[in-house]
């Protein structure tokens, strides 16, 4: 594709957003949730739509992200930047499991031993450890794999 | 530099950066300035002391803060920052290490229609392919006809980054829904690096509800520079049927896509750390009931299969009790099955908590036995104890100590006290 059928592509595409953002005119959706919540929320039991997924069950933490993905607005009803950054930090110190210790509940990755843990669980699965260190967060991994 | 130069310099930092930090609290808090403006936030104050491997005590103190200002002149625009700073009281751990970082920083408009929304500053980015975070812009908004369109652009930050030259990433993201019944996404991310293409990914997310009680979530994701598909991962759910839901996941990863530019050398393909040409399936199941309102049983089942490694089973179960304001107690045991020594081992688990007036404890105890002593040592257990105080509203004090005896320490005692703060006011009378 040439450099002038491409401008003409995204000229149009342009045209077409625009379009369909004037026509589309809807109210956005709240910014917080208008409930108070006590404990960890079971959307399902009030909505039917997409916000079934997030319902906070045991197994949340392994399919969280793809509710961050798909739907970050609804998590943000509840939930703000810092929420987020205490477990994914960009240049993490504290442990979250250490930071929130007197919260046993949580389901918080490093808990106890994660010295000699890390080397069982990097094995098992190091890709569920990329997802936080493999660009970001790793400034401690540094001191052992040089 | 000498090791009190360090130090001095270090406090320095820290004593010109706490004093930014007050002099903008102080002109945020200006009655002129704060006629309509809405200021929350939380400071968490923590002192660790912990031991090193070579039996050196370090003790470090942080300031985690997160702040934020909405209704900056309209109700619209808000702005958004958090980070944190350690001061080394004793020893400084692993060398010169950041003493700070920055971790989000926007200000942010959102309109009143079609969601829309822009972000501009260090932003965290989760648009499909794209978990970044970002020196530069994040926008979305919707469209007719359940579209939804969102992009980002500027410099990443990543750690351990040291290529000369241009840095720039950008990516975007387009979703179509029928309300309630699907959402699928497109996404792809291009980060130039050096003037070169350092990452080119591309992605399909989707949540699909074909059935009352039945819902389909995933995402599959592709690597245009390695040529192949580095992640298809996707869960079935099926429930609530009276009390009882039953979640299957199963994933796929290969190795040589995935674990693509890095920024450590962890994973970096090497035989023996992270092996070069392995493809990992994982399916697992996980059941839960709730036998009351406070109580829950859950079992979890998970099959590892490596193409190179052999296979593993992971599976086990766990009970929960909670009382909402007032406590709650837990406990787990799970079974790890691999082909390899390190991979056979029992888990353990068992906790509490109790909120007493204004006074909160904590008693936490994870054990895992090895079936092959590692280190000489069959049994490595954490035990931990926690108490917290709510000194007023908004205002909690906090300790706790950790004693645990591992493979890599024999005795290893760590404490933390923790001082939490969460402040919010609304300007102007």
């Amino acid at each position: 594709m040439n450099r002038t059928t491409t401008k003409m592509a995204l000229l149009l595409a342009l045209v077409l957003l625009s379009g369909l953002y004037a026509c589309a005119l809807k109210a956005s959706m709240a910014t917080r949730h208008p409930l108070e919540i006590t404990a960890l929320p079971l959307c399902s039991e009030c909505h039917t739509d997409g916000r079934s997924v997030v319902d906070h069950t045991a197994d949340f933490i392994d399919r969280h992200r793809f509710i961050a993905e798909q739907q970050s607005r609804t998590c943000n009803l509840c939930h703000k930047e810092s929420f987020c950054s205490s477990c994914h930090g960009h240049n993490g110190e504290l442990k979250p499991s250490d930071r929130f210790k007197d919260s046993p509940e949580l389901t918080l990755p490093h808990r106890g031993d994660y010295l000699n843990q890390h080397k069982i669980d990097g094995r098992i699965n190091p890709a569920a450890c990329m997802k936080c260190h493999g660009r970001s967060n790793n400034v401690r991994c540094g001191v052992c794999h040089k | 530099m000498n090791r009190w130069n360090v130090q001095q310099s270090t406090s320095a930092v820290f004593v010109r950066k706490a004093a930014a930090f007050l002099a903008a609290l102080a002109l945020l808090s200006a009655p002129a300035l704060t006629a309509a403006l809405t200021l929350s936030g939380d400071s968490s104050t923590y002192v660790q002391s912990r031991q090193l491997s070579d039996k050196t005590r370090v003790i470090g103190g942080y300031e985690y803060l997160d702040f934020m200002v909405q209704d900056l002149g309209s109700d619209t625009i808000s702005f958004h920052t958090g980070g944190w700073l350690r001061y080394d009281f004793k020893g400084e751990e692993y060398g010169k290490r950041p003493n700070d970082d920055l971790q989000y920083s926007y200000l942010s408009f959102k309109s009143k229609r079609d969601n829309t929304a822009v972000n501009l500053g260090r932003v965290m980015v989760f648009e499909g392919v794209a978990a970044e975070r970002v020196d530069g812009m994040y926008a979305r908004t919707d469209l007719k006809g359940g579209i939804g369109v969102s992009a980002f652009a500027g410099q990443p930050v990543e750690t351990n980054d040291t290529f000369p030259g241009n840095n720039l990433i950008y990516g975007a993201r387009v979703s179509q829904q029928w309300q309630g019944v699907y959402r699928i996404g497109v996404s792809a991310l291009k980060e130039e690096k050096n003037s070169t293409d350092y990452r080119k990914e591309g992605g399909v997310d989707l949540w699909v509800h074909p059935l009352t009680k039945v819902d389909i979530t995933g995402r599959s994701t592709y690597n245009d520079v390695t040529k192949g598909w580095m992640e298809h991962a996707y869960t079935l759910m099926l429930g609530p049927f009276a009390r009882l839901r039953l979640d299957t996941s199963v994933s796929m990863i290969n190795y040589d896509d995935y674990f693509f530019r890095t920024t450590t050398p962890v994973f970096t393909l090497t035989p023996g750390v992270v092996t070069p040409h392995e493809r990992m399936r994982m399916a697992g199941e996980t059941v839960m009931f709730s036998a009351t309102d406070k109580l829950s049983l859950n079992a979890d089942y998970r099959n590892y299969d490596y193409s190179i490694a052999g296979r593993a089973d992971y599976y086990g179960g766990s009970i929960k009790f909670s009382m909402p304001e007032s406590g709650g107690a837990g406990a787990s045991y799970h079974r790890m099955k691999g082909e390899t020594k390190a991979l056979q081992y029992n888990e353990y688990r068992l906790y509490g908590y109790k909120k007493i007036a204004k006074i909160g404890i904590t008693l936490d105890a994870i054990d895992v036995v090895y079936d092959v002593p590692m280190n000489g040592v069959k049994d490595s257990y954490a035990l931990s104890l926690a108490a917290d105080y709510a000194l007023m509203n908004g205002l909690k004090l906090g300790g706790d100590v950790e004693f645990s005896h591992t493979p890599d320490f024999d005795r290893d005692v760590r404490a933390l006290i923790k001082v939490l703060y969460h402040f919010g006011a609304k300007g102007g009378a």
